[in-house]
C-alpha cells in the first residue's frame, strides 16, 4: 500500500499536477507521526500511512492556517475518511476550490489513541513499538506488552461509519466500504440517561481541566475563523482565566459553532494536552442534528448544510415546546 | 547527608506541613501537576515530569493582582505559611532560577532591569525546594544539553535521592542547611548508602540520549534570523499554546480587567507568543501576523534573547513540549536543524 502511495505521489509531482503534497511522515516519538509537506520527488519516500497517522491534515488547507511559506495553487493531500469529510465541508463553505485539491484516499483501519495506550502501560514510558496486523507491541524499561489494536483505537474510530474518503481523486489500496456500526452514539445515549446534576458535574469536572491553550481549536478543521471570538478584545466576549466558568463558555460556543460541521475526526481529543473529554458534547450535538435534520456532515459535496438550510417538515419541537 | 525511611515518609510530610504549605506532584483527574496537598497520601512520587509545570505555584495561570471598588483597592491576602515544594526535578528547579531573574532578585544585570515583582517574590523568596533526583529519566528528557542532569542540584535547597528503602537528603543552600540541622529525628545516611547514590546517578545518566553540542545555538539563531528555514520549521505548527503553557520557563503574561457594576479586579494571565492576538496592536496592525514569525519568536526568545539578557538559554530540556505538541513539532529537532543549517 505504502509503495503505491509513494508511486502515485511521485507521479503527481513529476507531472506537475500538484505543487505540494501534504501527508504524514514518521514522528520523533514512539507511535507518533508528524505532518509532512513534500515538494520534491526525492522526499516522497518519507511518506507513511499507518495507525499512528492521527492528525487531520486538512486543517492546513484553510486560508489562515496555510502557512507553508506561500500560497500554493494545487495541493495534493493524503486523507482518511474523516479528513476527506473535512474537505467536503471546506468545499461547501467555499474555503477551497475543489478542483485545486487532489485528494488521495488511503484505507483506514482506525488510529491509535496514545492516551489509551498509556493507560495500558500504567503511564510508563514506551521506548519501542511495533504495529503488526491486529496487535501493537510495546516495550519499555521494565515491560513488554502486546495489546490488540481494537483496545487502543480512538473512540472516534471505534464508531466510525465512513473510513473511506467519500470524495477522492485517487484511492490507494482497497476501500473498506461497508462498516457495521450500530451504536454510533453510545457514549451520548449513556450520558443522556444520567440525571442533569450528574451530567453537569461531569461537564464541570472535565472543563475545569482546560488550560486554554486552544490546541483543540487550532487542530480542528472546522475552526478556521480568521479571528476566533475568544481572541477578540473589543469587546472581550469571555474571560480569559482557566476557571471553569470561563473555559466552559469557550467550549460550549465552539460546540455550537461546529454543529453540523464536526466530522468526529477526533483531532481535538488527541491534541488536548490535559486529556479533556471533548468528544461527548460534539457527539451530542451531532446526534441532535442527525435526529432533527437527518444530516451527517461531510458526506455530500452538493448537499446544503443542516444549519444553512430550511425544510418545512423539520421537527420544530425545540421552538414550539 | 541524612535519611528518612520510606515507611516514615508520611510522617516527614506531616511534620513539614506544620510550618509550610506543602506542594507536591499529584495526579489530578488524568493530568499530573504540582498541587497543595492535604495529606502525604496525595503525593505521586512515581511521576517524573508532571504534565503541568510547577511554575504555576509561583506564577499561576491567572492571578488576581488587586480588587477594586469605588472606595478603593485591595491586594488579595496570600497563604500565611511559606511554601515547601516536594519532588521537583532538576529541570524545574533550574527554571525557577530563570524566572527569578525576570521577576525576582537574581538579576544579572541590575542596571538594565530592576523590576521586582512582589507577587512572585512573596512566594518564591520564602519557599523551600526539595529536588528529587530522577532515577529513570524519560526518552524525551534533554536536560544534559543545557548542562543539567538527573542528579544535578542547581536551584534546589535540599537534594533528595530515592533509594530502595530510604530518601537520602543533602542540604544544598543555606536555607536547606538550616532546615536539615533543625531536623532532629533524622538518622545519618551510611557510607554504603552514599555509594549507592553514585551508582544510581550513573544508571540515570546512561538513560539519557547523547548530549548535543549547542554552543553555536546563540550565534546561529541570530545569523539565520531572516532565512527561509523558519518557514520550514514553522510549517506544521498550528499555533496553539500547549508548548508554552506546559513549559516551566515560558513566562509571558497578559493583564485583563474584569469589572462588573461598581467593582472589579485586575488579573494577570499566562499568554503565549504562539497566539496571533499576542502582538496585535490597538490600530489592528499585527507585527507578528504570520505563524512563521511567531514560531521564530518563541525559538529566539528561548535560545537567543534570554541569553542576551541573562546569559543563559530559557530552556531546561524538560521535554514537556515534546510530549504535548499535537503535531509532533519536536524542539530538539528544531535546535538540531538550526545548528546544522
Amino acid at each position: 500500500m505504502i509503495q503505491n502511495l509513494r508511486t502515485e505521489v511521485k507521479k503527481l509531482l513529476k507531472d506537475k499536477k500538484v505543487d505540494i503534497i501534504i501527508g504524514w511522515e514518521k514522528g520523533s516519538l514512539p507511535l507518533s507521526s508528524t505532518p509532512a509537506f513534500i515538494q520534491k520527488e526525492e522526499d516522497v519516500d518519507r511518506l507513511i500511512f499507518d495507525e499512528t497517522c492521527r492528525n487531520n491534515l486538512t486543517t492546513y488547507l484553510t486560508k489562515d492556517k496555510r502557512k507553508l511559506g506561500k500560497t500554493y495553487d494545487k495541493i495534493g493531500i493524503v486523507v482518511k475518511g474523516c479528513d476527506a469529510r473535512s474537505i467536503v465541508l471546506y468545499s461547501i463553505e467555499q474555503q477551497i476550490k475543489r478542483e485545486n485539491i487532489v485528494i488521495i484516499g488511503v484505507p483506514c483501519n482506525g488510529i491509535l489513541e496514545k492516551k489509551k495506550i498509556l493507560q495500558k502501560t500504567e503511564n510508563k514510558e514506551i521506548l519501542e513499538s511495533k504495529i503488526d496486523g491486529k496487535n501493537v507491541h510495546l516495550k519499555g524499561r521494565d515491560f513488554d506488552l502486546t495489546i490488540p489494536l481494537k483496545d487502543v483505537l480512538c473512540d472516534s474510530c471505534l464508531t466510525c461509519k465512513y473510513p473511506d474518503a467519500p470524495v477522492h481523486d485517487i484511492f490507494i489500496g482497497k476501500p473498506r466500504k461497508e462498516v457495521d456500526i450500530k451504536d454510533e452514539f453510545k457514549n451520548v445515549i449513556d450520558f443522556e440517561k444520567k440525571s442533569s446534576e450528574e451530567r453537569w458535574e461531569y461537564i464541570k469536572e472535565e472543563y475545569s481541566k482546560c488550560i486554554r491553550c486552544y490546541a483543540c481549536r487550532n487542530v480542528c478543521p472546522a475552526c478556521y475563523c480568521n479571528e476566533c471570538f475568544v481572541d477578540q478584545n473589543d469587546p472581550q466576549w469571555i474571560g480569559k482565566t482557566p476557571e471553569v466558568t470561563d473555559s466552559i463558555i469557550f467550549h460550549l460556543i465552539r460546540n455550537l459553532h461546529v454543529a453540523g460541521r464536526c466530522v468526529d475526526c477526533g483531532a481535538c481529543v488527541s491534541a488536548c494536552p490535559v486529556d479533556l473529554d471533548l468528544r461527548i458534547m460534539n457527539k451530542k450535538v451531532e446526534k441532535e442534528i442527525k435526529e432533527r435534520f437527518d444530516y451527517t456532515a461531510g458526506l455530500d459535496i452538493n448537499e446544503k448544510p443542516a444549519m444553512a438550510s430550511y425544510c418545512e417538515n423539520e421537527k420544530q419541537d425545540f421552538i414550539m415546546g | 547527608m541524612i535519611k528518612v525511611k520510606k515507611s516514615e515518609f508520611n510522617k516527614f510530610i506531616e511534620n513539614l506541613q506544620e510550618n509550610y504549605s506543602v506542594f507536591a506532584p499529584v495526579t489530578d483527574g488524568k493530568a499530573t501537576a504540582f498541587k497543595k496537598i492535604k495529606s502525604a497520601d496525595d503525593i505521586n512520587n512515581k511521576v517524573l515530569n508532571t504534565k503541568r509545570s510547577p511554575k504555576e505555584i509561583f506564577f499561576p495561570q491567572s492571578e488576581v493582582l488587586f480588587q477594586y471598588t469605588k472606595e478603593g483597592m485591595e491586594v488579595p491576602k496570600r497563604d500565611e505559611k511559606p511554601f515547601a515544594i516536594w519532588g521537583m526535578r532538576n529541570c524545574d528547579t533550574k527554571s525557577l532560577l530563570m524566572l527569578d531573574k525576570v521577576f525576582g532578585e537574581a538579576h544579572q544585570m541590575p542596571k538594565k532591569d530592576m523590576y521586582k515583582d512582589p507577587y512572585w517574590k512573596e512566594k518564591y523568596d520564602n519557599c523551600l525546594v526539595f529536588n528529587l533526583a530522577c532515577n529513570e529519566p524519560l526518552s524525551t528528557c534533554f536536560c544534559n544539553w543545557f548542562d543539567g542532569g538527573p542528579f544535578d542540584k542547581t536551584g534546589s535547597d535540599i537534594f533528595v535521592v530515592e533509594t530502595d528503602e530510604n530518601y537520602i537528603f543533602e542540604a544544598v543552600s543555606d536555607k536547606g542547611k538550616k532546615f536539615l540541622s533543625d531536623f532532629k529525628t533524622a538518622e545519618n545516611a551510611s557510607d554504603k548508602e552514599i555509594k549507592k547514590i553514585e551508582k544510581l546517578k550513573e544508571t540515570a545518566e546512561s538513560y539519557l540520549a547523547e548530549k548535543e553540542d549547542i554552543s553555536s545555538l546563540f550565534f546561529k539563531t541570530k545569523e539565520i534570523w531572516d532565512e527561509p528555514i523558519w518557514d520550514e520549521i514553522a510549517a506544521k505548527c498550528v499555533n496553539c499554546g500547549a508548548c508554552a503553557f506546559v513549559c516551566p520557563t515560558c513566562h509571558c503574561f497578559d493583564v485583563s480587567d474584569e469589572g462588573k457594576g461598581n467593582k472589579g479586579k485586575r488579573i494577570r494571565l499566562w499568554d503565549s507568543c504562539m497566539f496571533a492576538i499576542f502582538t496585535k496592536e490597538a490600530s489592528g496592525h499585527n507585527p507578528r501576523s504570520q505563524s512563521t514569525q511567531r514560531v521564530r519568536q518563541r525559538v529566539m526568545h528561548k535560545y537567543n534573547y534570554f541569553m542576551d539578557n541573562y546569559d543563559e538559554h530559557l530552556c531546561t530540556g524538560c521535554g514537556r513540549c515534546v510530549v504535548v505538541c499535537p503535531v509532533n513539532l519536536d524542539i530538539r529537532e528544531v535546535i538540531k536543524k538550526i545548528i546544522n543549517y
